[in-house]
């Protein structure tokens, strides 16, 4: 058989010959990006409240006010900002000489314009509270709201895309799918273009105002797969890899050349008790729930699944997040908690049922699982439910027993209550009189130390009544490659991800 | 004929509106989209704005009667997720998926080919164990597992070929491997009986009285028969392999239309969903319906069967 | 009587066993997987799902670093390696004879109806069919999993919702002819009603075929079940089906815990090439005229 033979031949000479070593483009910086990216976040005006928009908003856009390494709430846009005594005016004064990447100037105009515009998912209860905005000359703008609102400016700036600017003049010109195909922004880098499920392209912005960037082409590629991205950074087809857990994390580590850069998401993740409030529940002692909380080692869970790099906090608010309250940490002791479940009766543990779980962090909670089963003999079922369905079955409060929860939405510690903990909330399956009467008070407060007193007391009893199993704020596992000097990882106090861009930089 | 054209046209189309029926009530059934378009936590206003804004807050028969008439009219929709227009996201992933599809196949027919014709002529022996269990083999490992240990060992060890992505021709090559192997065994399985359904009939016994060699027999003669159904099937199959390499396209990140489908489910996006098993499923069906008509055309007993 | 059936049971067996070309391989397999899955209480060292953080991905025992009482090492958790195999395979046994029970039941009814009362319902049946088709297999896996939601229960549902296709329209064309055969002409002379010459006559003559089509298929149930995990909507952790446990070590491949991936891919391997061997076998055996099943 010649052809055969010929065959034969020409892969041995391919193999020796036509190795395609991979040489990465110089000036360019590429992400391996484990979510699907959507044009939704290159516009401002639909950024819902997720962490995940701010990826691309970083580079793209700038906002008045923005959270910065130094601080988490650093002038940008705005250069300057004033409040008046009574609480209920705003008055931004713009910086100077910034362009869009088209070239136009800034002005309070585009800043107006770009609140009206705002509808994402804050836009309602933002809008409600602001009574007029008003440009007064080029680079001044003056918001008037209804009532003294102290938060205004983490719901404007922080918690909403309503503070980004967008160019008023470009977006009328275009229209709004224009705008989406071909987003323009006042950020560190110009859009180049999207191809939907596989890639994003960035160009640097000369004339961006707080520097020039250093790395002249940002390219985000999409890799679902864990492993695969992983290999594509072993090969340097890529520089800087997101969401790496578990042993690829270790083996991360290991490898020469590349580094682990953990950041820590302000989304903590905890086990609800729903059943809590059901007098014929186990769960109803709070022996029985503060037994489980004294078996769970999460310092052993956090050494598994994340190195050691998540933050154990025993909350469910971010310790981030204005009012937040430090609770003391739960030890590990099994004896005090097998006495506690003797004492309630249950020293042979119990069938507890169903413990409902997101699929993307099950492997954190067959580990609570295994804890719950061999110290205390509380047995469970794992119900592993991917992500849209598990939450639309917690809010039509579907679920029983146990369910995984975590949040990662913007606000404060009065927010987080409000959804998760007092009645009435979308996670709410039962509530404490003591904590909604708390809670109501605190709404109603307006000096800020009392507030800030009463939104402690509530976090207390949230912890005495030992109402939930926290586990930790989730570190989030990254990598570099060998060409990076800076990532922008971790840079930023609560950002999960590289920003801000325009301090990324290559090895010279 | 023209009945049985005009017969086999409208049971392909019933079986497409019964297509959209189905995969409009399914999608529906799969849960609520708008939870994912926000983070957990977000108000029951909100919530339902993004329904309104979406149109889910019309009845299912207002919705699929607008669906429907769209869809005659051409329009696709616009992706919940992605907000362009559906048809502008598949036509962007067709591509790559018919490339794909087309370099597995060629790895399926190489494998699967001889080893067929291997097990057909050498019943019993090594080699015919040995085609038959490799073209097996790709049947019975997981797909996602071949792929990773295919980029561990070409990709990092070797460092021959780029780990994922798309864009040359070296990119293509693990991931087509990957899926033409999964069908492989299919082709050497239909090369052996129509082989040996060759070697057995007249005209290839008279070939052999004719005292031709038998390697020329078996190249000439029957291999040329043997190989109609096989390219049949090899049709059919590559309609197959454009829609069905989700796992594959997963593990290598390779932009194809399983990917978009398997995406459009996970985040609840109906108009990617309904579309992209719609024109999947037209492509099927207007491959039965072409290998249907083919077949009657070539045997008329199948006419007056049907 | 029950005597003399079981001699010629015995005598067939025999027979068969003595047969040239038994596939010896396969069979051997298979019987030792399900003695596996039959006595996994027994023979599992330890427990499935219960595992000592403590004791993270230990190698086999003949690896350095390997322990003894873990014969195939341990895995994220601290679990036994081979214990979860043995119960995986009564996971994996469970779940892909159950799935092709239930769908060669559906699809070998439908596909008698469909052909043996033609008319309407062979229509109804067919262009059900065809949609049916139309929808590749894993897509609509994935869909109903989302509908359903996890469990064991569910993915047989799922598998056998899926798979049920292929034995009606194969067992639709094989009864069409038989319909023409003498033997049922008699019996419809006879007066027998339609369910009982569907039930009598028919069924027992389209077995052969779906037993063929059920061995082939269980391999594709069992590697679409790993397919399933992989994308995370299979049989829920932490039962130790093969192909979660698959889906789970494969991050373990590059960081070189290769035991959590290549035991239980090898175990999918054997039983799913063993299942299409013997179902190899069975269609030249059964099906004569080597049509294409």
């Amino acid at each position: 058989m010649p052809i055969a033979r010929a065959l034969v031949a020409a892969l041995a000479l391919w193999t020796v010959t036509v190795t395609p070593a991979y040489a990465a483009p110089e000036g360019q910086l590429t992400w391996g990006v484990h979510i699907t990216l959507a044009p939704t976040w290159f516009d401002p005006a639909e950024t819902p409240n997720l962490i995940t928009p701010y990826m691309v908003m970083y580079a793209l856009h700038d906002s008045m006010v923005k959270a910065m390494p130094e601080h988490p709430m650093v002038p940008s846009l705005a250069e300057s900002w004033k409040a008046s005594p009574d609480g209920k005016t705003y008055e931004f004064t713009l910086r100077k000489n910034v362009k869009f990447h088209d070239g136009s100037p800034l002005t309070a105009e585009d800043v107006k314009y770009s609140f009206e515009r705002y509808r994402g998912t804050a836009a309602k209860s933002l809008k409600e509270r602001v009574a007029s905005v008003e440009t007064v000359g080029a680079n001044q703008v003056r918001f008037k709201l209804k009532n003294p609102w102290p938060d205004f400016l983490t719901f404007y700036a922080l918690s909403s895309g309503a503070g980004w600017i967008v160019p008023k003049k470009y977006v009328e010109k275009v229209g709004e799918d224009g705008y989406k195909k071909a987003p323009v922004g006042a950020g560190p880098y110009k859009f180049v273009s999207f191809n939907p499920g596989v890639e994003l392209v960035f160009e640097a912005f000369d004339q961006y105002w707080r520097k020039s960037p250093s790395v002249k082409r940002l390219v985000f590629k999409m890799i679902p797969d864990e492993t695969t991205r992983l290999a594509a950074l072993k090969r340097g087809e890529i520089d800087i890899v997101y969401s790496i857990r578990g042993e690829l994390a270790e083996e991360l580590q290991r490898t020469p050349g590349l580094t682990l850069k953990p950041t820590i998401i302000q989304a903590p993740q905890w086990v609800a008790m729903l059943d809590q409030w059901d007098p014929k529940s186990p769960w109803h002692d709070r022996r029985v729930r503060l037994a489980a909380n004294l078996v769970v080692d999460r310092n052993a869970i956090n050494q598994a699944v994340t190195l050691g790099h998540s933050r154990i906090t025993h909350s469910l608010i971010p310790s981030t997040f204005d009012f937040s309250w430090k609770p003391p940490a739960y030890k590990v002791d099994v004896a005090q908690a097998k006495k506690l479940m003797a004492e309630a009766g249950y020293a042979n543990g119990f069938d507890a049922g169903d413990y409902y779980m997101d699929i993307s962090y099950a492997n954190v909670q067959e580990i609570v699982a295994g804890m719950l089963q061999q110290q205390l003999g509380i047995k469970t079922r794992m119900k592993n439910v991917e992500r849209a369905a598990y939450w639309s079955g917690y809010t039509d409060k579907k679920y029983k027993n146990l369910a995984y929860t975590a949040s990662g939405a913007f606000g404060n510690a009065a927010t987080r209550l409000e959804s998760f903990v007092v009645k009435g909330g979308p996670f709410v399956y039962g509530s404490y009189p003591d904590i909604d009467g708390l809670f109501a008070e605190q709404a109603a407060e307006l000096d800020r130390k009392k507030r800030e007193a009463i939104l402690h007391k509530i976090q207390q009893l949230v912890h005495e009544k030992a109402m939930i199993i926290p586990i930790w704020e989730l570190g989030f596992l990254n990598g570099q490659g060998q060409r990076v000097q800076e990532s922008g990882l971790g840079l930023i106090p609560g950002h999960a991800y590289s920003a801000p861009y325009e301090d990324v930089r290559l090895k010279k | 004929m023209k009945k049985f054209i005009l017969q086999r046209l409208t049971y392909s189309l019933i079986s497409l509106f019964l297509l959209s029926l189905t995969i409009f009530l399914f999608v529906r059934l799969t849960g609520d989209p708008t939870v994912l378009l926000v983070e957990p936590g977000a108000s029951k206003e909100d919530m339902a704005m993004i329904r309104e804004q979406l149109g889910l807050d019309r009845s299912l028969a207002v919705q699929y009667a607008s669906f429907v008439k769209d869809i005659v009219r051409g329009d696709f929709g616009k992706s919940f997720y992605y907000r362009t227009p559906v048809l502008e996201l598949y036509l962007s992933r067709l591509p790559s998926s018919l490339f794909l599809a087309a370099a597995a196949m060629v790895f399926s027919l190489v494998i699967g080919i001889p080893s067929g014709i291997i097990a057909a002529v050498k019943v019993g022996k090594f080699w015919d164990n040995f085609g038959k269990v490799f073209a097996l083999l790709g049947l019975s490992m997981p797909q996602f597992w071949v792929g990773l240990l295919l980029i561990l060992f070409f990709s990092v060890y070797l460092g021959w070929l780029p780990s994922s992505g798309s864009g040359t021709i070296w990119h293509v090559i693990m991931p087509a491997f990957a899926l033409g192997w999964f069908f492989a065994a299919a082709h050497m399985r239909i090369t052996r009986s129509s082989m040996l359904e060759v070697l057995g009939s007249e005209y290839v016994k008279l070939a052999r009285l004719k005292g031709l060699p038998e390697k020329r027999v078996i190249v000439k003669h029957a291999l040329k028969n043997a190989l109609i159904p096989v390219l049949t099937l090899a049709g059919i199959n590559l309609v197959l392999m454009v829609n069905v390499a989700v796992v594959v396209e997963t593990v290598f990140a390779w932009p194809g239309i399983g990917r978009l489908l398997y995406e459009g489910i996970a985040f609840r996006d109906f108009p990617v969903v309904q579309t992209t098993v719609l024109l999947s499923g037209s492509m099927i069906v207007v491959v039965n319906l072409v290998v249907d008509v083919l077949y009657a055309v070539i045997d008329p007993r199948i006419r007056l069967g049907a | 009587m029950a005597s003399r059936a079981a001699t010629l049971t015995f005598e067939w067996t025999m027979s068969t066993l003595r047969m040239k070309g038994f596939p010896w391989f396969p069979v051997v397999i298979l019987g030792t997987l399900a003695l596996a899955a039959i006595f996994a209480d027994v023979l599992a060292p330890h427990s499935p799902e219960v595992g000592q953080l403590g004791q993270r991905f230990k190698p086999p025992a003949w690896q350095q670093g390997g322990a003894s009482q873990f014969l195939l090492g341990t895995d994220h958790l601290g679990r036994d390696v081979l214990s979860r195999l043995i119960f995986g395979a009564r996971v994996s046994m469970v779940v892909g004879l159950l799935a092709v029970f239930v769908a060669g039941t559906i699809g070998t009814f439908l596909g008698i109806l469909s052909g043996y009362m033609g008319k309407w319902t062979d229509q109804l049946i067919m262009r059900v069919t065809d949609t049916w088709l139309a929808i590749p297999a894993l897509t609509f896996a994935i869909f109903l999993a989302a509908i359903l939601g996890p469990s064991e229960m569910n993915i047989v549902i799922i598998l056998s919702a899926v798979y049920w296709t292929r034995y009606a329209r194969v067992i639709r064309g094989e009864v069409l002819s038989l319909r023409e055969r003498e033997f049922v002409r008699l019996a419809i002379v006879a007066g027998c009603s339609k369910w009982t010459i569907m039930k009598r006559h028919i069924l027992p003559n389209v077995l052969n075929t779906a037993i063929v089509i059920a061995s082939l298929q269980l391999g594709v149930v069992i590697v679409a079940e790993a397919a399933l995990s992989f994308l995370g909507v299979g049989v829920p952790p932490p039962k130790p089906a093969w192909g979660l446990m698959l889906a789970d070590g494969k991050k373990g491949l590059m960081a070189g815990y290769w035991w959590l991936t290549v035991t239980p891919g090898m175990c999918i391997m054997l039983m799913v090439l063993s299942a299409n061997l013997l179902g190899d076998w069975l269609r030249v055996k059964l099906d004569p005229q080597l049509r294409q099943l």
